[in-house]
C-alpha cells in the first residue's frame, strides 16, 4: 500500500494522499488529473468502480466528486482487492461541469445520470444525460444543500386544489 | 419485420417490484432495452441529512425490502467507523448469525420469485413457507417480521433469548431436510435447465467492465466476496468457502445462489458452536439526541445477498450526517448489466433474466 502511494505521488503533481483508515487511500487531486489518474489506476489493476458520488460543500461554493475504486481478484498474492482508493476532486458550483468517464468504466453511466439530476452537474461526453428518477423539473436540483425541502413541500402541496366532497346519492 | 416498442412493467405479471423496462422488439427478439427506475424514489439520502444518527435506522432498512438487515449493518458500520466504536465479541457473532439468516431468507425469497416466474408453483410455495419460518425466528428475536431495526452502532439491540440458538438449529434442519426435494423438483429438473441454460449470458470481461458483484460474478468463477476479502463481524473466525460456477448464465447464477444458501447454513452452525456464551452485545453510545460525531469521511462495504454493498458517509461534526450515499448491488445489475444482457434474447425471458440478476427496485431508487 505504501508503494502505491509513492507511485501516485511520483507521477502526479497536486495530489494529497491520506490513509487514516486501514485499506483505504484517500487521494485529493485537481480536476485536470482525475481522468488520467483513473486511467492509470485501472491499468494497475484497480478495475472495479464501486461508486461515483457527489458532496455539496455549499459554504465553499464547490462540489466534491468522489470516485471509489477497488480491484477484482486477479492476483491472489498481491491482495490488491483489499484496498479501496477514494479519489476526490473539487469543481465549481456555478455551471458545474465535468468530464464523463464512461469509456473507462461502463457502470459510471447511471451514477453520472444520477448526479446530473440530483446535483445539476453536467457530464461532458455522456450519451444520454436525461433524468433518471424524478418526475418533475426542479428549479434547484433537490440534493443541493440550498434546496429547502420544507419550503418545497409547503409550496407544492399547498397549491394542489382540495377535492370537494361528493355528496352521497341516496 | 415490424419494429415495436413494448413496456415490461411496472404493471406486468412477470415484474417483481416497481420497475420498468422499455423494449424495442422485432418479432419476439429484443433489439434494445432501457431500464426506467424511479417508481420508488423516496430521496432517503436527502432525508437522512435532516435526521440524527440514530433516527436514520428506520429509514435505512427500507432501502431494501427483501433484506433490510444488511443495509442496517452497513449504516451501523459506517457510523462506528466515523465515531471509532468497537463491537464486543458476542455482538460480532450475533451480527454474523443474524446476517446469514437474513441471507438465507432473502435467497429463499429470490427462489420464490424465480420459480414463480418459470411456473414452478410448488417450489415457489415451499420457498415462501421456509422463508416464513425464518421470519418467525426474526419476530421472536426482534419483535418485527420484515423491518427488524436490530443492529445499532456498537453492536445489536438485545441478546438472544434463552434457548434461541437451539431454535435456529432446529429451523435450519427443518429447511435443510427439504434440500433433496428442491433439487429433484427444481435444480435438477430438465425444464429448469431448458429455460435457464445459456440465457442471459455475460462474459467475464463484460462483467468486470460493468461492475458485476455477488452471484453474478461468482457464476463466472471469480471468488469475489467481501466477507473473505475484508472480513467484518465474525466471518474471519470460522472456516467457509465461496461457492462458484463457470458459465455465467441464468442457470449457473441460480446454482450459485443455492450453493451460497447451503454454505450460509453450515456457517451458522459453526458460528453458533464457536460463539462466546456470555458477554456484552453492544457498546454504550451517547444520548442519541446529543450525539455529535467528529468530522471525517469513510467508505465501508459488506456482502449482502446480492453482492457488494457499500456506504460512503461524510460527517461535519454535527448531529446529522452531512452526506450519505449507498452503493447498492442492484444499481449496476439493474441499470447497466440488464440493458446489455437483454439484447438478442426472447421476450419470454425478460423476467427470467431480470430475476436471475436479483434486481430489487427499491435498492436502485433509494
Amino acid at each position: 500500500m505504501k508503494k502505491l502511494k509513492d507511485k501516485i505521488e511520483d507521477l502526479f503533481d497536486n495530489v494529497i494522499i491520506n490513509d487514516f483508515y486501514q485499506n483505504r487511500i484517500f487521494v485529493k487531486t485537481n480536476k485536470e488529473s482525475v481522468v488520467s489518474l483513473l486511467n492509470y489506476l485501472k491499468e494497475l489493476g484497480y478495475d472495479h468502480l464501486a461508486l461515483v458520488s457527489c458532496v455539496d460543500h455549499v459554504e465553499e461554493n464547490e462540489f466534491e466528486l468522489v470516485y471509489i475504486l477497488s480491484a477484482y481478484i486477479h492476483n491472489e498474492h498481491e491482495n490488491q482487492e483489499k484496498t479501496n482508493i477514494i479519489i476526490k476532486t473539487r469543481i465549481s458550483r456555478e455551471k458545474a461541469k465535468f468530464t464523463s468517464i464512461i469509456n473507462l468504466f461502463e457502470n459510471a453511466e447511471p451514477y453520472e445520470r444520477e448526479i446530473f439530476e440530483l446535483f445539476g452537474v453536467d457530464f461532458v461526453g455522456h450519451p444520454r444525460l436525461k433524468p433518471l428518477f424524478l418526475e418533475i423539473n426542479y428549479e434547484t436540483p433537490p440534493f443541493r444543500k440550498d434546496f429547502d425541502t420544507r419550503k418545497f413541500v409547503d409550496d407544492f402541496f399547498a397549491n394542489i386544489p382540495i377535492i370537494e366532497e361528493i355528496e352521497d346519492e341516496k | 419485420m415490424r419494429k415495436l416498442e413494448m413496456y415490461f412493467g411496472p404493471q406486468h405479471l412477470g415484474m417483481v417490484g416497481n420497475f420498468s423496462i422499455t423494449l424495442q422488439v422485432e418479432g419476439d427478439r429484443i433489439l434494445e432495452a432501457e431500464a426506467n427506475p424511479g417508481y420508488l424514489h423516496r430521496g432517503f439520502e436527502k432525508l437522512m441529512e435532516q435526521r440524527t444518527w440514530m433516527q436514520n435506522f428506520p429509514l435505512v432498512c427500507r432501502i431494501n425490502v427483501v433484506e433490510p438487515d444488511h443495509i442496517e449493518l452497513i449504516y451501523a458500520m459506517g457510523v462506528e467507523k466515523l465515531a471509532g466504536i468497537e463491537v464486543p465479541e458476542r455482538g460480532k457473532y450475533i451480527r454474523s448469525i443474524y446476517c446469514e439468516l437474513a441471507r438465507v431468507a432473502s435467497h429463499l425469497f429470490g427462489l420464490w420469485a424465480y420459480a414463480n416466474m418459470l411456473g414452478f408453483d410448488t417450489v415457489a410455495n415451499w420457498a415462501m413457507y421456509h422463508r416464513d419460518l425464518l421470519l418467525d425466528l426474526f419476530e421472536e428475536l426482534t419483535g418485527a417480521r420484515v423491518y427488524h431495526i436490530y443492529i445499532r452502532p456498537g453492536g445489536v439491540r438485545r441478546d438472544f433469548p434463552a434457548g434461541f440458538e437451539d431454535k435456529i438449529v432446529k429451523t435450519l434442519h427443518k429447511i435443510g431436510s427439504k434440500v433433496p426435494d428442491y433439487n429433484s423438483t427444481f435444480f435438477e429438473n430438465k425444464l429448469f435447465e431448458k429455460r435457464a441454460k445459456g440465457i442471459g449470458k455475460i462474459s467475464l470481461q463484460e462483467a468486470i467492465n460493468m461492475g458485476a458483484v455477488g452471484h453474478a460474478i461468482k457464476a463466472l468463477g471469480m471468488k469475489y466476496d467481501i466477507r473473505k476479502i475484508e472480513p467484518y463481524a465474525a466471518y474471519d473466525q470460522v472456516d467457509w468457502n465461496v461457492p462458484t460456477r463457470k458459465d455465467g448464465d441464468a442457470f449457473s447464477r441460480l446454482l450459485a445462489i443455492r450453493d451460497d444458501m447451503i454454505e450460509s447454513v453450515h456457517m451458522i452452525f459453526k458460528l453458533i458452536d464457536k460463539m462466546p456464551k456470555k458477554g456484552d452485545v453492544y457498546t454504550k453510545t451517547p444520548n442519541p439526541f446529543k450525539w455529535r460525531i467528529p468530522d471525517g469521511e469513510a467508505y465501508v462495504r459488506c456482502e449482502s445477498s446480492r453482492g457488494e454493498l457499500g456506504l460512503y458517509i461524510v460527517s461535519d461534526g454535527g448531529l446529522n450526517p452531512y452526506r450519505v450515499h449507498f452503493r447498492t448491488p442492484s444499481y449496476s445489475h439493474g441499470l447497466t448489466i440488464l440493458e446489455k444482457a437483454l439484447v438478442g434474447e426472447n421476450i419470454a425471458d425478460v423476467g427470467n433474466i431480470m430475476i436471475s440478476f436479483y434486481v430489487v427496485a427499491p435498492e436502485i431508487d433509494r
